[in-house]
């Protein structure tokens, strides 16, 4: 008797932690640049300072321009969660510092996926994030 | 007086803003045809904030106010003063090219007279010589803390408001000359060098005359690491603030020892400096501030030393925060004139003279205070917050209340809460 319930906690326990594994069920976020980029491989620290206007280049030192997905986006609150650990409000608190003291503009913002995968694949500058199962041979994952 | 708040007069203004920029645009004739609306669009952009506060003190003599520069606060003007934290702004920027872009930020917040008129907070031009060099010519807001450039969008912050006792050391907070700022990138580390010169004029309230500072300059470098941030500033001024002359003139009647007194204590051109050292940790989950400041007037001002240390965690949209903060300083009395072997009247007016100083010395602030309060995230775009303030003041100190009345007693404890919401578009 013992020895079932050991065995249905064990089961529960190895289902929990797979559901923790694969995460709630939304599409997993990539970074990508345009294929045309020199840009092979950013660190999420890397890939951070750019998206907030910290860093202006890649490492390499050409000229980086991040692009946003809409506020309030799954795909843009995910990317950032992800990769800055920051949650939306967050992020807004931190760009009305810079916003109002002068100090610079958050990102430009596309309406979606499509848009930023097109935006992107024409400028080897620009840094966006979309869907893993949007990723063609017009852009690339930069991710270490 | 005047004193609710009308939200309606700074939105007119960005209207009036927009439409005047707008007409600018509309004139150059490059922009002029049928994307000048767009063109308009891409060059202007607007923004906003503002809180809306409510602060209630324990103490009914003397006011809790933000600043020197507000006219009342809470506790003997209002028993739940709006005046203390409420407040607008908004701002329009306007990128002419990558190199060149010029701020406008205007806000209504209580001033010196009790009104709101909307003020002009920042107004500059700023041109990029390289992505990482630029200059700014105008107004701007003195950058020597780590949260004196953002103080009123409170959005920005956990608090309420950025600890009273560090944010009182500076008493001039805008800027009116140049700004040099320098980003630098080694590695993961992001460094920003900023340097100011300048001057400016603050009104203060009851007809106390203006604050005047000149020669001011300072340099400031923000060193950001990852979660990391490290502020070191430096800020001289020379201030000048003639309400007390009288006072000093009176203890100049009197000789060597009068004299000397005058100089020591007026505020005529007097060296300004402070010195700020500040520091935060922000992941995901953990906020940790703390910060450290030391001020001299070489005036009646004072000398004085502050810090403050505070840590919030975020569970969801929620962030309670605790903060220790404390000012202390040095000389909040003086014994004055040696009025031995003087004759009768002469003696009766020097020790007016010394009363009068002293009750000066007696508003340069020496206090401690434990907060604890709690950030949420209600909207996407608002917050609220709540705030207990448990303050003691140092013995034969009013601390950082201001509308001190005859019925105060210096040394004792306020306590004092606030709620507010912070709004940022």
């Amino acid at each position: 008797m013992a020895r079932t319930n050991h065995r249905f906690v064990w089961r529960a326990l190895l289902g929990l932690a797979l559901t923790l594994a694969v995460g709630p069920v939304i599409a997993e976020v990539v970074p990508v640049v345009s294929a045309k980029s020199l840009v092979t491989t950013l660190t999420k620290a890397q890939l951070t300072d750019i998206f907030l206007g910290k860093a202006n280049r890649f490492p390499d030192g050409a000229p980086a321009v991040p692009i946003d997905q809409p506020e309030g986006s799954v795909a843009r609150n995910e990317f950032y969660a992800t990769f800055a650990g920051k949650s939306a409000a967050q992020i807004k608190a931190f760009w009305s510092t810079i916003i109002f003291t002068g100090r610079g503009q958050p990102p430009k913002e596309v309406a979606d996926g499509l848009e930023m995968r097109k935006r992107i694949s024409e400028n080897p500058s620009a840094i966006g994030y979309i869907e893993k199962n949007m990723v063609d041979d017009s852009v690339k994952v930069v991710l270490q | 007086m005047h004193r609710q708040i009308t939200p309606s007069r700074p939105s007119r203004t960005r209207h009036a803003v927009s439409k005047l920029l707008l007409a600018a645009t509309l004139w150059h004739p490059a922009a002029a045809g049928a994307d000048t609306e767009d063109a308009a669009a891409k060059m202007f952009s607007f923004s906003g904030f503002g809180t809306l506060g409510v602060v209630r003190s324990s103490e009914n003599q003397a006011d809790f106010s933000l600043n020197i520069f507000q006219a009342n606060g809470a506790g003997y003007s209002r028993q739940w003063s709006p005046d203390v934290d409420s407040h607008i702004g908004a701002q329009v920027i306007a990128t002419v090219s990558p190199k060149l872009s010029g701020v406008l930020q205007i806000v209504s917040a209580q001033n010196f007279d009790g009104t709101y008129w909307p003020r002009v907070e920042w107004a500059n031009i700023q041109y990029h010589f390289t992505p990482d060099f630029s200059v700014r010519l105008g107004r701007s807001i003195l950058p020597g803390f780590l949260f004196s450039d953002t103080r009123l969008v409170g959005y920005t912050y956990p608090w309420v408001r950025p600890p009273v006792e560090l944010y009182w050391l500076n008493p001039v907070d805008t800027n009116d000359g140049i700004d040099v700022l320098y980003h630098l990138q080694v590695g993961d580390l992001v460094d920003r060098i900023q340097g100011n010169v300048g001057y400016s004029n603050t009104q203060l309230p009851n007809n106390d005359g203006t604050v005047r500072a000149r020669n001011s300059w300072g340099i400031t470098n923000t060193a950001e690491c990852g979660s990391f941030t490290l502020l070191l500033s430096f800020q001289a001024s020379h201030l000048s603030i003639n309400a007390l002359d009288p006072l000093f003139d009176g203890f100049r009647q009197f000789g060597p020892q009068g004299i000397a007194i005058a100089n020591q204590y007026d505020d005529d051109d007097k060296l300004v400096e402070i010195e700020d050292a500040g520091a935060s940790y922000d992941s995901g989950h953990w906020l940790v501030v703390s910060e450290w400041s030391h001020g001299n007037t070489h005036s009646f001002l004072g000398d004085q030393t502050a810090w403050y240390a505070s840590s919030g965690y975020r569970l969801g949209k929620f962030m309670p925060y605790l903060t220790y903060a404390e000012v202390r300083a040095i000389g909040n009395s003086n014994a004055g004139l040696n009025l031995m072997g003087l004759p009768s009247g002469a003696a009766e007016f020097g020790a007016g003279l010394n009363a009068a100083l002293n009750s000066v010395l007696e508003t340069i602030a020496d206090q401690r205070t434990v907060s604890a309060g709690t950030r949420w995230d209600f909207a996407k775009n608002a917050d609220l917050k709540l705030q207990f303030d448990h303050t003691r003041l140092g013995a034969g100190s009013s601390g950082t209340l201001i509308n001190v009345q005859p019925g105060f007693v210096p040394g004792g404890t306020v306590n004092l809460f606030s709620a507010a919401i912070d709004f940022v578009w």
